[in-house]
This record gives structure tokens, sequence and C-alpha cells, in this order.
């Protein structure tokens, strides 16, 4: 856990990252040609996919970190927790925004209420509401109770997914295009997409390894001026 | 459990955060001994109570009462336990027989309805026995907190300042019980910062400052001034 | 053998020892919430105003409103459910009775049961008031299919009551304590929300428990997920 916050550790990390993000960008922009159906508009789904990916796995490390913080009770986990709960929230948050950009000259509209998406609005919801959860610097029970709706924010993702699904059902489909984006994808673009994912997972650790050693640095902070203020009383 | 050491606590520690309530609390207690507490506010006596009763658990440290790990087996232990408080614990829209009716079920009493009428005497509280708690004066509810902390014959009495708010009346009533479950064996500890009350109702002080316990020995002999003295040595 | 005899005798009494507590706790709840009707007069209150105020907002188009009124219905339960809870959640912070029950139980989970059943027969008492005044108000009849939304009805209360019970345990330690609950459980509840909407306007309309199936099994999922998921963590809920 020391090892985390090495310096060295964490430039090279970002140097790679850097370097990835480059590759991807290159790829998406100069290299892979458009979509033949939709245009250019159509990057922005490796932008948003990727976006939408990363945020599951950010949450899914909440959940993680949750249960192993309720079973070990050290604050790592909890600052861990947090750590990819902000950053989760953050990658919701641009899922949410390349949504409505990429919907707007593909479907005629902001916003459909495709199951993905109506999903991500109800995560960031609930990531929002762990958020406010935390808004206390640090308070042991508030980590507790902020861990258990890690968790069940969480396992809900499936009961979400599968009523939204059904819901959907309910409402008609964009005439124009079929959900989900893309009519297939050439390999060309599916190599474009992995190694675009594989950028905004390497920002999802760089950013989760920053945060929690912030976390880790307040937290000593505060434990140093604990002491401070009993020596001066004692 | 046929143990003579009632509570045992070795090397209790309790964080709260970043903030540390306890910092090591070593005890021993007798069956039958009657334990003062004594220290500042912030001294972590109520945390300490808090830990016995199984309403905390200590970062680290072993917590033994009768016999039993407090921790791992609190369901054993909770039974064992009275707990009385400066807030009661009580139902203010259930009558005082109700409160204590619910208590009995919660604990599996036998003969629930004799022992009712038992404790209520015990507190002189028959007569009021159906009206509705939040009804009562502050004096006749901490009466009825008294009999809901006896209610289930326990072995080990904790006090968390039990003086407080409390008329003459009510304080040598409250002595009076004291003294009556002290002779019928019953374990009893008992914390507050008040030096000059209980001081002659303990068999043994204690004196807990910042989350240690800077003292602790027999109260035989020790008069109120002794006490005084001692308590400043100790206490900054 | 005599090990195995000893291990069911002691897993007997402890789940004796549960359902006591249950019932004890769960009729003290009931017995002061007899005296002071406090929390099912508010929500059945609430309830009816919200959907009042649905039907006022909606506008005066009585085909339109029978489309919506499954959904409104929930929409109305929802809320006073969160009302109900922050309600109940009160009732135990008052001299600190919580401390007083923490110290009598003999596995903490029995709280968490008790709790949830009492909330549930709030909701139950809520239903059964307000369902015939829709159907009278909306020209909807509910008794045709009355086996089938009593089941749904059951399981979508089953699921607030696991869910809302959980986080008013929580919001109680909180300092926005009011707002934080329906912040915390709206969201969470919204595949519930959205199965039983669909189950009951599909009953109103007619259809049969084989078209509604698919959402009971959800909600029977949730409910059941919820529930073993609550029993696992709440001892750390209660814990200091």
């Amino acid at each position: 856990m020391q090892k985390f916050s090495s310096m060295r550790y964490s430039i090279c990390h970002a140097i790679i990252m850097y370097i990835v993000m480059t590759v991807a960008i290159y790829l998406i922009f100069i290299d892979v040609p458009p979509d033949k159906m939709q245009g250019i508009v159509q990057k922005i789904f490796y932008f948003h996919v990727s976006s939408a990916l990363t945020m599951f796995f950010a949450f899914f490390v909440v959940c993680v970190a949750s249960i192993m913080y309720l079973w070990k009770n050290s604050d790592w986990w909890d600052a861990v927790a947090l750590s990819a709960a902000e950053i989760g929230v953050g990658f919701c948050t641009l899922v949410l925004i390349t949504g409505p950009i990429w919907a707007r000259p593909i479907w005629g509209t902001w916003w459909s209420w495709d199951p993905t998406l109506t999903l991500t609005l109800v995560l960031w919801l609930i990531y929002v509401a762990y958020l406010m959860l935390r808004l206390e610097a640090y308070d042991p029970k508030r980590a507790r109770f902020a861990a258990i709706l890690g968790i069940v924010g969480f396992v809900d993702v499936p009961l979400i997914r599968w009523s939204v699904e059904k819901w959907r059902t309910l409402h008609p489909k964009p005439v124009l295009m079929q959900e989900g984006g893309t009519t297939g994808l050439t390999p060309a673009m599916l190599l474009t997409f992995l190694v675009c994912l594989v950028a905004f997972l390497l920002l999802f650790f760089y950013l989760l390894r920053e945060r929690v050693s912030i976390a880790q640095s307040r937290h000593t902070l505060t434990v140093l001026r604990h002491k401070i203020d009993e020596i001066l009383v004692g | 459990m046929s143990t003579p050491i009632m509570v045992h606590l070795e090397g209790v520690i309790k964080h709260f955060g970043t903030i540390t309530a306890l910092r090591g609390i070593d005890l021993d207690l007798k069956r039958g001994c009657c334990l003062g507490i004594f220290g500042p506010n912030g001294a972590g006596k109520t945390t300490l109570l808090r830990i016995l009763a199984t309403l905390a658990r200590p970062s680290a440290g072993t917590v033994c009462i009768a016999g039993y790990d407090a921790v791992r087996e609190a369901e054993k232990v909770r039974p064992l336990l009275g707990v009385l408080s400066h807030r009661t614990f009580l139902y203010g829209h259930l009558t005082a027989y109700e409160n204590l009716q619910f208590y009995g079920r919660m604990f599996g009493l036998k003969q629930l309805t004799e022992r009712i009428a038992e404790v209520l005497q015990i507190v002189d509280l028959m007569t009021y026995a159906h009206q509705l708690v939040r009804t009562y004066s502050r004096g006749m509810q901490q009466r009825l907190a008294i009999a809901r902390t006896i209610l289930h014959y326990p072995k080990l009495l904790l006090l968390d300042e039990p003086y407080t708010g409390l008329d003459k009346h009510a304080i040598s009533r409250l002595q009076d019980l004291i003294l009556r479950l002290h002779s019928e064996s019953c374990t009893i500890i008992m914390s507050t910062h008040d030096l000059y009350r209980g001081l002659d109702l303990c068999d043994e002080i204690a004196i807990q400052c910042r989350g240690k316990i800077v003292y602790k020995g027999l109260s035989l002999g020790l008069d109120v001034q002794g006490f005084e003295q001692l308590y400043s040595t100790y206490v900054e | 053998m005599c090990k195995d005899s000893n291990s069911f005798i002691v897993l007997m009494s402890s789940s004796k020892i549960f359902l006591q507590q249950v019932l004890a706790l769960l009729a003290k709840d009931l017995k002061t919430e007899w005296r002071t009707r406090e929390i099912f007069t508010s929500m059945f209150v609430f309830a009816v105003l919200v959907v009042v105020v649905f039907n006022f907002a909606i506008g005066a188009d009585t085909e339109l409103i029978r489309q919506v009124v499954s959904g409104v219905v929930w929409v109305a339960l929802l809320f006073a459910t969160v009302l109900g809870l922050q309600r109940a959640a009160q009732m135990e912070t008052d001299e600190d009775s919580l401390q007083g029950v923490l110290l009598a139980l003999h596995d903490r989970s029995a709280l968490f049961v008790a709790k949830m059943l009492a909330q549930m027969l709030y909701l139950l008492m809520v239903v059964i008031c307000t369902l015939p005044l829709c159907g009278i108000w909306f020209r909807i009849d509910f008794i045709a299919r009355i086996g089938e939304l009593c089941l749904t009805f059951a399981l979508g209360m089953l699921g607030l009551s696991i869910i809302g019970t959980l986080f008013a345990m929580i919001a109680l330690h909180t300092r926005a304590c009011e707002v934080m609950l329906p912040i915390l459980f709206l969201p969470i509840s919204i595949p519930l929300i959205i199965a039983a909407v669909y189950a009951t306007g599909q009953l109103i309309d007619g259809k049969s428990l084989k078209d509604i199936s698919d959402y009971l099994i959800l909600m029977g999922v949730f409910d059941a997920v919820f529930f073993s998921l609550t029993l696992i963590i709440f001892d750390s809920v209660v814990e200091d």
C-alpha cells in the first residue's frame, strides 16, 4: 500500500498513459475512417462507451472496496471506495454528456430513454447520494454507511438494467437508427475502441492512485494535528 | 458461570476515526465488587461503558464478561447486563407497565407479571403503573429506568453518570438500590465525574484520564478529602 | 450424534428467541402507533394528497388519468413510505430507546425484521384505504383482478419496506436526515417502482397473471436479494 504513493511508479504510469492516449486520439481522429452510416459523429462512440465501461468498473471497485472496508475495517479501503466513487461519478457525467451529443444528430433528439443511458442516470443519482453521505470529512460511522450504500447500489445494477430494459419496450424506438450505435464494428474500429478503452482505464487507475494518496495524506495530517493538540493540552 | 473474575479487560483500544478515546485499558473486576470510575469529561468513561455494554466494539484488545467474549459472544453477555444512563431508554407513549412488559418479553422472562409488580414496588411506582410515561416527572422516569435496568436480574450493572439531573430524593433512592444489589452479589461499575457521591458505595475506585486508567485501588479507609488529594495528583 | 442434536437445539432455541423478539418489537411498535395513530394518519393523508394533486395536474381527461393511475398510486405510496419511515425512526431517538432495544437484542437483525414488518403493515393500511378512493374517483375496477393485485402490491410493499427500513436506520445518523432518506432510498427503489407500476397498470387493463409474471419475478428477486443483503450487513448499521 505504501508503494502506491511512490513518485517513480506514478511518473511511469503517467507517461504510459499519455502515450496510450495520444495513440488513441491519433487512431480515432486520423486513422480510422468514419462510420458509413453515421458519419463523423460516430467517433464520439469511442469516448462514450469507454467512459461507460470505465464507470461500471469504477462502481465495481467501490463495491469491492466497500466490502473489504466492512470486513477489514481499514481506512485504506475506505479511501479507495471514496476515490473510486468520485472518479466514477466523473465518468458517469461524461457518459451523460456524450450520450446526448451523439444522439442529437443521429436520432434527432437529445435524450431517448435507452436502457444504458437510463441506467447511467440512475447510477448517477445513487452515487451522488453516496458522495452526499460522505460530505463530512471523516466520520467512521458515515464511512460505514457509505460502504453499505456502495454495496447496495452496485447490487442494484442488474435489477435496474433488467427493469429499464423491460420498461423501455413500452416506448417507441427511435426510427432512424437501431440502439447501441453502429451496425457493426470493423476490425480497425475494434482496435481503436480497445486502445481508447485501455487509455480510459489507465486514466482511471492514475486518478485513483492520486486521489487515494491525497486521502491518505489528509488522514495523516488529521492524526498529526490531534497528536499536537494533545501534547499542547497535556 | 462461576468464574470469580466478572469483568476482564486487556489492552482495550478504541479509535473513533482519528480520535483515540481509549488507549489501552486493563481491568479485572471480581464478582460482587463495586467499582467506581472517576475522571474528568472526555476521559473516555462513557466509551468504556459502551464497550462493556456491547453497544460499541473495541478497535483492539479483549473484553471478557463472566467468561464470555463480549465481542464474539455478545448475545450471551447482553442478558447479564443492566445499563443505566441519563437517557431513560423508555417509550413515552406506553405506560410503565407496558414498557416493562416489552423489555421483559425481549429478555424472555418467565412469570413476567409478578416480576413487573415486584420491581414497580421496589421503585415505588405501583400507583402510576398504568399511566403514560410521557406524563411522568423526570424523577419518576428515572425511577422507571431503574426498574427497567433490574427487571431481568442482571449480574453486571453499568451506571453511566447516574446522578445527572437527579434531586436529593432520587439520589438516595438510587444509592439504596445500589446497596441492595451489592448485597445480592451483583457486580457494579459506576462512572461519574462527581467526586463526592458514590465514594462510600464503592469497594474499589479507579481514576480514568485521557483514555487510560491512571489509578486503581481499594477505597477502604479513604475519605472524601483523601480521595480529592489522590484525584488531583493523578488528574492534572 | 450428540453434537448434532446439540447444535440443532441451539438453532431451534435461537430461532425461538428471534421470533419472540420480533413479535415483542412489533407489538411495541403497533401499540405505540395505535395510541398516537401518527404514522398511519400522516401516510394516508399524504398519499391521498398526492393522488388528488396529480389528478389536478394531469387535467380533466379521464382516459389519460386511467392510463397513468397506477403510476400515480405508486408514487403516492413511495412518498408515503418515506414519510412513515421518518416518523418511525424518530420514535426510537426520543430518550435513546434504540440503545435500550440493542441491549436486549439477541440477534440484531430481529430489529430490522420487526421494523420492516411494521412498515409493511402501515403501507397495507394505507393501500386498503387509498385504493377504493382511487377506484371511485377514476372509475377503475380493482375487484376484477383483486388476487393478482394483492400479490403485486404485497411484493412491492415488501421491497419498499426492506430498502426503506435499511436506509431509515442509516439516515438517522446523518445530520440532514430528512433530506438524506429520500435521496438514498428513491434511486435504489427504481427497479421496484418500474415493475410495480407496469404490473399494476396491466392488471387494471384486464391482463392476466401470465402477462405480468416477468415483473413479479423481478420484484421477487429484488425483495429476496435486498432482504438477504440487509440481514448480513444490518449489524454494522447499528453498532458503534
